[in-house]
């Protein structure tokens, strides 16, 4: 066991050495650029996977969610960050102060997220299956539709991460957005892989026997919704943070199809498939730049063929650890 | 008073076609349990089709009845077609997989029609042709009923009471009611429940391909992301009148195209695409069988 | 006083009553038997008393306490466990996982298991052995980490008992336990349900269509018919009951035979 913790730590450590300061030295800020929406796209996906793989609830509003986390992060930071930024920074090294300052924008945007998640999900979550759907888009785009509506927060011109003194509050720290992105993973594997969690799968099972055993179903499934909203607001905090701009057009359901394709193609229950899928797709789509309209074209087929072919997408429900490697490669073995 | 009474045929007219594209998707819920979301963009191809036919047959510089009557039949087959296929290729091999993936499916063919859509028409708003004058029709004081919008409630009535004849009237009807309350029970009396549900597809997809013709008439920017948005508010439509139901949704796409005018009119107009939504929620959360549907309690 | 007590319960659906008038009591330590042809009102009564529905009139009280009306993962966590006439396992979960998800089930996943102190492993260790413990004491061990549907039918029954087991009742209903298996195997439940009565000190109530299944078995038993009780008591007294017969045959003739 603790020979394990012990190389777990060490290839974290191995691993935010090379994104904080290997990587950001050695490609062209595009790249870095690709890094980041993958690091944002991980999390929104893992968080979706909680909800729509892990517990069977089939929400298509995640985007309005993301949508919550960024403006609220984004307006924390310009109407009051700047000043707690610049308060900071006159008693530490600048670099030191923006770190300890990143992670309250980030709780700041994943809090009031899981709160419109609990709000949406009291309601909500009394639907089944298509109905359920249907109510969480709906939702998704009642919230992006209201945030176009407030100008404080830029409305139709979009909203762009300086503070009133002019500062730069952009953050795209590669470590740092990785740290979080990994925190976020494991806490919501950690959930989701206890006993308790298990009440998470029997909803999905099959609720009435799940109700039967004594699972609290409605309050297992605002649960989870609450803590899926809380992380896609902190994927959308990360994202307003370093994109420095941030218009309602990016979170609208064609972003919550996204990010849904994601968790589906990667396999439904599988939280590797969906980190797999979020970092195929995100990046992908860059590669075939070259392929220009026929991009979303490809998207769209692939999507398609993929359900018709292979529903459980990639992984199933199950997920990719090294002892299933090593298993299955001696397996392979073996038939050889 | 007078406005009021505007906003109301205004209201009418627009609720008209929402109901027209809402039949589509109440249709094919009740045979399949499915919602397509792809149907929005068999109407915006059916505004696109309407385009390039009223050029093709040389009607689109002036006002005809003729013109109007040939792009519309040019448009209703083409999505007629559209619609048979999307659920040749796409649903029906997934008619036996769980419920999620056909609805993946479907919102996998929706990009992929609006992408392909950019693609093939360009992605820039075009014209449509304007086969019917804009005149004013009617008047009664300060009440205007244009020449534009009898068009659009005439067609639309006639092909809402085409299709009850159809349903109500004909053997093919009422195998397309058996197959939505029993598929199997449908299939072992004989049904050819395949025919049946390609049916129920070609007709919701004509009914939305004259949808897009009608909105090409009235609101003549057509571009191809114009189905995302009425796709979505007909849907509601739908649910609102009960998903399933055909007269259901016939009254939801009304109500809605009242509503929603009425609000834009009196409250403001920045929050119109958010009252279809508004409602939708209020439907799911206090009446989520809509106003003509039945519950169906699970059985434990 | 009976440990189960229904009074006057109606359960109406729209216009038709599933259950009409019913009074019926089980008591503490007792195996009885709830009979009937299809459509009776049994699974329904079962469903009443579990909270799937709400009574539409009548009072029901376990152990003195009125539980009407109280939503299923109440009434479990008060001491009544059931399994389902078509088996309600939660599929892709292994046989162990079904049982651990009934052991804690009254718990949220929540802190605790996103920091993981030794105080939290342990418990997950104890959690662990107690499931195996229970599918052990069903025979079921072997299939401990088995995809609970690749199980054969009939430990997929046992199974479904176990899971009901792990959350401690004092009130075990079993709903057509003994569908699909053969006269062996129903022999080997009919044991089982014995042993489970000592070894639990539970109180359990089957509902089965076999009726010489259920004579060798209960002491008391309920029949209904059309949502109402028709007849009720010991086997023999229900055997030889001339609307007992009706209901099951139509006409007179022995339902023994059957």
């Amino acid at each position: 066991m603790r020979a394990r913790t012990l190389a777990a730590v060490g290839a974290s450590a191995f691993a935010f050495a090379i994104l904080e300061w290997v990587l950001p030295r050695a490609l062209n800020p595009y790249y870095l650029t690709i890094l980041t929406r993958i690091g944002v796209a991980i999390v929104a996906a893992v968080s979706l996977q909680l909800v729509n793989g892990f517990t069977g609830q089939f929400s298509i509003g995640h985007a309005g969610f993301m949508a919550v986390g960024a403006y609220a992060s984004a307006a924390l930071s310009v109407y009051l960050g700047s000043e707690w930024l610049a308060a900071l920074a006159s008693v530490l090294p600048v670099p030191l102060a923006r770190a300890l300052y990143f992670p309250l924008p980030l709780l700041a945007g994943g809090a009031l997220a899981g709160v419109a998640g609990l709000l949406v999900g009291i309601p909500t979550l009394r639907l089944r299956g298509d109905y359920l759907a249907i109510a969480t888009l709906g939702f998704g785009e009642i919230i992006r539709i209201v945030i176009l509506n407030v100008d404080a927060v830029g409305g139709a011109r979009g909203f762009a991460l300086t503070g009133q003194n002019g500062a730069d509050l952009r953050y795209e720290d590669l470590g740092a957005i990785y740290a979080v992105v990994a925190i976020s993973v494991a806490v919501i594997a950690r959930l989701a892989y206890s006993s308790a969690g298990l009440a998470f799968r029997a909803v999905r099972e099959d609720e009435t026997a799940a109700a039967a055993i004594g699972v609290a179903t409605t309050r297992v499934k605002v649960l989870a919704f609450v803590v899926s909203s809380f992380f896609a607001g902190v994927a959308g905090a990360l994202f307003a943070h370093s994109e420095g701009y941030i218009h309602t057009n990016s979170f609208s359901f064609v972003r919550s199809f996204e990010i849904m394709v994601f968790v589906v193609l990667g396999g439904l229950g599988s939280i590797t498939g969906a980190v797999i899928a979020a970092t195929v797709l995100t990046a992908a789509p860059e590669g075939l730049r070259g392929f220009g309209e026929f991009r979303m074209i490809l998207y769209a087929l692939l999507l398609i063929a993929v359900m018709i072919l292979r529903p459980q997408g990639l992984m199933g429900s199950r997920e990719l650890s090294l002892g299933a490697l090593r298993g299955w490669l001696r397996g392979r073995r073996a038939a050889a | 008073m007078e406005n009021l009474l505007q906003q109301l045929v205004n209201g009418i007219a627009w609720g008209s076609i929402y109901a027209l594209v809402a039949l589509g998707y109440t249709m094919v819920y009740g045979v399949l349990r499915l919602i397509n979301f792809a149907h929005g963009e068999v109407y915006m191809v059916g505004a696109m089709t309407g385009f390039y036919a009223a050029h093709a047959f040389g009607v689109a510089d002036q006002p005809s009845a003729l013109g109007l009557a040939a792009t519309l039949v040019a448009s209703m087959a083409a999505c007629a077609v559209l619609g048979a296929t999307i659920e040749r290729v796409a649903y029906r091999p997934l008619r036996h997989a769980p419920r999620l993936a056909p609805l993946i499916t479907a919102i996998g063919v929706s990009l992929l029609l609006q992408n392909a859509g950019q693609l093939v028409f360009g992605a820039d708003p075009k014209f449509f042709p304007p086969l019917v004058a804009s005149r004013e029709a009617w008047r009664v004081g300060s009440l205007a009923v244009s020449n534009i919008q009898v068009t659009v409630l005439a067609t639309a009535l006639l092909l809402m009471a085409g299709l009850e004849l159809v349903v109500m009237r004909t053997r093919v009807g009422r195998a397309m009611r058996a197959v939505a309350q029993d598929a199997d029970a449908a299939a072992l009396m004989g049904v050819p429940v395949d025919r049946i549900i390609q049916l129920t597809f070609v007709l919701g997809s004509a009914l939305a391909g004259a949808a897009g013709i009608l909105v090409g008439l009235s609101n003549p920017k057509i571009d191809p992301l114009m189905g995302l948005l009425p796709g979505l508010k007909a849907f509601v439509a739908a649910v609102l009148g009960g998903i399933g139901s055909i007269p259901g949704a016939m009254l939801g796409g009304l109500l809605l195209g009242i509503v929603e005018t009425l609000v834009a009119g009196y409250l403001s107009s920045t929050y119109r695409d958010a009252i279809a939504f508004v409602v939708l929620i209020a439907i799911l959360l206090y009446r989520p069988t809509g106003l003509f549907g039945s519950a169906q309690p699970e059985k434990v | 006083m009976p440990l189960l007590e229904l009074a006057g319960v109606t359960l109406r659906f729209g216009g038709l009553a599933a259950l009409g008038g019913l009074d019926w009591g089980v008591e503490a330590g007792a195996v009885a038997a709830l009979i009937g042809p299809n459509g009776a009102g049994k699974t329904t009564a079962f469903n009443v008393v579990t909270g799937v529905y709400p009574p539409t009139l009548g009072q029901i009280r376990f152990d003195g306490r009125e539980i009407g009306g109280e939503p299923p993962h109440r009434i479990a966590a008060l001491g009544i466990a059931r399994t389902f006439q078509n088996i309600r396992l939660f599929r892709a979960l292994s046989a162990l996982e079904n049982v651990v998800a009934a052991l804690v089930a009254a718990e949220r996943p929540g802190f605790a298991d996103v920091v993981r102190a030794p105080r939290w492993r342990a418990r997950e260790r104890e959690l662990a052995a107690r499931g195996r413990e229970l599918l052990a004491r069903l025979g079921l061990e072997r299939y401990a980490d088995a995809r609970a549907d690749a199980l054969p039918y009939g430990e997929q029954r046992r199974l479904e008992i176990a899971r009901a087991l792990a959350t401690g009742p004092r009130l075990l209903l079993l709903d057509e336990p003994a569908a699909g298996m053969n006269p062996a195997e129903k022999d080997a439940l009919r044991e089982l349900v014995a042993r489970l009565r000592r070894e639990f000190s539970l109180t359990i109530v089957l509902i089965d269509h076999d009726v010489r299944f259920v004579m060798g078995l209960c002491e008391r038993i309920t029949v209904l018919d059309h949502g109402e009780k028709i007849a009720e008591g010991g086997p023999e007294q229900v055997r030889s009951d001339p609307r007992v017969i009706e209901a099951y045959l139509g006409s007179p003739a022995d339902p023994a035979a059957a």
